[in-house]
């Protein structure tokens, strides 16, 4: 294809053009309790034109690859009738054009894996959540693998080849006692090869385990607490509730937002720091090039509780003065790209975690997330399970604990940093638009806040 | 060469599926025409039952071979297929295209966005205003190996208007949409009408009641309680034993007052198909009558597997996203119907005194959602005090569990259904039993 997309980008009369064409191989196991849910080996292909026109965007997804000339002319006419409507048009920070190939490397390939290995890897971790208590009554094992091969032209003379691998293994056990049903979940997910999802027979019981425990937890009474996340549930809110607002399409268009998120407003303590990263071995948010074509980049959105960056696309870092930052992703050849996380964390402050307990006469530990949603500043996100503080120690564990707030009075209410760091490659993916599931990471040090509103009956 | 028959070479069973999406869809980002935008799709998937082993593969753009290749190889080590591909019957024909949405020109489509953002600036200057606007045909076809094609055109147009007041310390966004089938069914008056009234309420800020007051779910907030049905009620999870509704066919599980079905044939509703990803004719499934539980609903699999009968809900995809080609049929419901009650929107704020009504909330489906438990961050939301509106809620969060409060908390269910996330027609429902905690 790469004569065809250098062919029509140049052949284009819009006043900026490019194509992204994908050829996407995956494979998927799932068991549910004793059943083999899905167990299936594709490949697809597709391509998006995106064209800009006098400020305005035109687009056309397509997947015969013989309509490619008609399709550009198709995306320069849709730009063309959407620019007479245009009063703030669209431009574009200009960028050094590229030459580029790579792979992302794997240990051991998973396309060179047989399907029944990788049947037999999920078999074996369904097997040990099934039989760990007579209380585990169903499951839920899930295996992805996505080679995603991306070509990218544009007409400014760039020209980027990418092979980015995607590996996840989730491990869901679901315990039932009379009618009330408590579910737990380990998982992984890295650009990586076969070897991230070997060797999970623990994380597996660990999720067995915690299932069944969770069933003679009790619900968390709803109140304010100080409240400990653990490194996972951090990240979780790093990313959802602070890393979205980030994003800088959301202020594109939204005067009163770009005022609070003004670079250089105080958003909290001096040990804040947090990085949007577009590298990290292994990490699902890698690749050296966004969807547009621009290199990747380790950006400080919080730094010394200050603000002091964001993440761009071209269009948006030209409309706010600012670099772009290679965050213009895309989750397939269906969708433009639009301003999305890469890696995201929270860097370790100088807390331990007993320093982080004292103090705490009634408190609450809460751990890991199984999920969360954003508007705007506003946040939830259900922990997966936790523990009550009680007079400075762990106590016993709870469930149904939903967390919520405003992000920037939160953020502010951070009193304690912990001085250890986990990058957390987990199997799920973010949402933004109708865009899901891209792969991101998130990481996070424990962290301390006080004053949390929790959710409960 | 016809994949069925390129399949047959190699299996003793095939099911093929395809699936043409032609569409167009512009965009406004605050208050302005960001893109246009038009996609041209096809996606193909393919089962066989080789060996008496069940495999999946589906393709965009790929060759039948392959496809084929894929398929056999999955079957490989696929588990034995509880069921046979029945033979398909092109059979009644449901009410799902019209000509009218392929022919309406991204002109039009523009013109309705500036409309909106017009209409709503013209009360609310302030507010940045969002409108999506999409329409087009899907087309899909289902063959399978024991004879027969079943094959639609449905045709969708779909509008959604976003309001955000923006202040420091201040921010909320309402939110209104509609999916239909038919260009005359998209009533954009009435979604504005909508959008404005809830914009009008939310000038003053009101304190939430705490507690547990009486909660009034708006048609989009029933999903809150209504979610965990549309997974307690899959066959597959029956099965499964991960449905709090297992062994509970013929019980009183819910109030007296609530009757709910899933029903595929509703012209022009917005879920509604002659056929199911399976070629199966979907059909009219009482789940609820008069509060007693009347039925489940499977797919091919699950119905053999739970020695049920198939209702036509193998479908590729639940009606809260996802879906399309890629994904291999399972149970899902097509338009959820509950039977509405009494009394208009009005009359439920007056009775319910001194409440909290609730229109959108963050985190749907996040927690242990099988159970039917809910905890969610009020998105939109208003006191309501001696049977008037005060005002919006913020910092509010909800709980309980839906399956109490279905059973023993319902107040009222309204009289006024409405199409809602273009998979439900529901009515309000006042309820108690709803824990409310506020800062």
């Amino acid at each position: 294809m790469e004569a065809q997309l250098r062919e029509a980008v140049r052949g284009s009369r819009a006043d900026y053009t490019e194509v992204r064409w994908e050829e996407v191989f995956r494979s998927r196991v799932q068991f549910q309790r004793d059943q083999l849910l899905a167990l299936e080996a594709g490949e697809e292909r597709g391509g998006i034109v995106r064209a800009l026109v006098r400020g305005a965007w035109g687009i056309a997804v397509f997947t015969d690859p013989a309509e490619l000339p008609a399709k550009v002319r198709e995306a320069t006419e849709l730009a063309r009738t959407a620019s007479a409507h245009v009063q703030d048009p669209v431009e574009l920070s200009p960028v050094d054009p590229v030459e580029a190939r790579y792979e992302g490397e794997m240990v051991r390939d998973f396309r060179g894996v047989p399907l029944e290995e990788k049947r037999k890897v999920a078999q074996g971790y369904n097997r040990a959540i099934l039989s760990y208590s007579p209380k585990i009554v169903a499951t839920s094992v899930r295996y992805t693998d996505t080679w995603r091969r991306v070509i990218y032209a544009n007409s400014e003379g760039t020209y980027v080849e990418q092979g980015i691998p995607d590996v996840t293994m989730m491990l869901a056990a679901v315990a039932r006692k009379n009618g009330d049903i408590q579910q737990a979940f380990e998982s992984v997910g890295w650009a990586a090869g076969f070897e991230a999802v070997q060797n999970l027979e623990e994380s597996a019981a660990v999720a067995a385990k915690r299932a069944v425990d969770l069933l003679a937890a009790k619900p968390l009474p709803g109140g304010h607490y100080t409240v400990i996340l653990d490194p996972k549930l951090a990240g979780v809110f790093i990313h959802e509730a602070f890393g979205h607002i980030c994003e800088a399409d959301f202020l594109l268009r939204n005067e009163p937002l770009r005022r609070v998120l003004r670079i250089g407003n105080r958003f909290g303590v001096e040990t804040l720091n947090v990085v949007d990263d577009g590298y990290i071995p292994g990490a699902r948010g890698n690749a050296p090039y966004d969807d547009e074509g621009v290199p990747r980049r380790k950006v400080y959105l919080i730094q010394k509780g200050v603000l002091s960056g964001l993440m761009h696309s071209r269009a948006t870092a030209r409309k706010m003065g600012a670099e772009p930052t290679g965050n213009a992703r895309a989750v397939s050849w269906e969708h433009e790209p639009i301003v999305r996380m890469r890696n995201t964390f929270i860097e370790p402050g100088d807390a331990t975690f007993e320093e982080m307990l004292a103090g705490i006469e009634h408190g609450v530990y809460a751990c890991a997330a199984f999920g969360g949603q954003t508007e705007f500043e506003q946040f939830t996100f259900s922990a997966a399970y936790g523990y009550e503080i009680v007079g400075g120690k762990i106590g016993p564990m709870v469930r149904d604990v939903v967390l919520t707030g405003n992000v920037f009075q939160t953020l502010r209410n951070i009193e304690m940093i912990g001085r250890d760091f986990q990058v957390e490659g987990s199997a799920g993916g973010c949402g933004k638009g109708a865009q899901a599931p891209l792969p991101v990471t998130d990481g996070a040090p424990h962290v301390r806040i006080r004053d949390v509103t929790v959710g409960g009956r | 060469m016809d994949i069925l028959k390129l399949a047959g070479e190699r299996v003793e069973e095939a099911e093929a599926y395809e699936e043409r999406r032609e569409g167009i869809a512009v965009r406004f980002h605050g208050g302005e025409i960001e893109k246009a935008a038009s996609e041209a799709v096809v996606g193909r998937a393919l089962r066989v039952i080789a060996g008496g082993r069940l495999g999946f593969a589906s393709t965009a753009g790929g060759d039948e071979r392959s496809l084929v290749q894929a398929a056999v190889a999955a079957a490989a080590h696929g588990d034995p297929a509880p069921f046979h591909f029945p033979t398909l019957r092109d059979g009644s024909k449901a009410s799902v295209f019209d000509p009218e949405i392929p022919g309406t020109p991204v002109d039009e489509l523009i013109a309705w966005g500036e409309e909106a953002v017009r209409v709503i600036r013209e009360e609310f200057p302030g507010l940045v205003v969002n409108v999506s606007l999409s329409r087009g045909v899907t087309e899909v076809a289902v063959r399978n190996t024991a004879g027969g094609e079943c094959r639609e055109r449905r045709s969708y147009l779909s509008m959604g208007v976003e309001a955000e007041h923006v202040q420091e310390g201040d921010i909320w966004l309402v939110y209104a949409s509609r999916i239909v089938r038919r260009k005359a069914d998209l009533d954009r008056e009435a979604l504005l009408a909508e959008l404005l009234r809830y914009l009008r309420w939310g000038r003053a800020i009101a304190t939430p009641p705490t507690g547990t007051p009486p909660v009034l779910f708006t048609p989009t907030g029933t999903t809150v309680l209504l979610l965990p049905l549309m997974v307690g009620f899959s066959g597959l999870a029956v099965f499964l034993g991960t449905s709090p509704l297992k062994g509970r066919l013929g019980e009183h599980a819910f109030d007296r007052r609530l009757s709910i079905v899933d029903d595929g044939t509703i012209p022009f509703g917005p879920r509604s198909r002659a056929f199911d990803d399976e070629g199966l004719p979907t059909s009219r499934l009482p789940l609820v009558e008069d509060g007693v539980v009347r039925g489940f609903f499977y797919d091919l699999r699950a119905a053999a597997l739970a020695s049920a009968e198939p209702t036509g809900n193998g479908m590729k995809g639940s009606p809260l996203g996802g879906g399309g080609f890629r994904n291999p049929p399972a149970p899902a419901p097509r338009n959820i119907v509950i039977q509405p009650g009494e009394g208009d929107l009005d009359e439920l704020i007056r009775d319910m005194n001194d409440g909290l009504i609730v229109v959108d909330v963050l985190g749907l489906g996040q927690g242990n959602v099988q159970s039917g438990a809910f905890s969610n961050n009020v998105g939109v939301g208003f006191a309501v005090k001696q049977g008037r509106v005060v005002g919006r809620v913020k910092n509010t969060m909800i709980a309980g569990n839906a399956y109490e409060v279905l059973k023993q908390g319902v107040l009222a269910i309204g009289g006024e259904a409405e199409w809602v996330h273009g998979t439900m027609h529901t009515p309000p429902l006042l309820v108690q039993g709803v824990g409310v905690v506020a800062r």
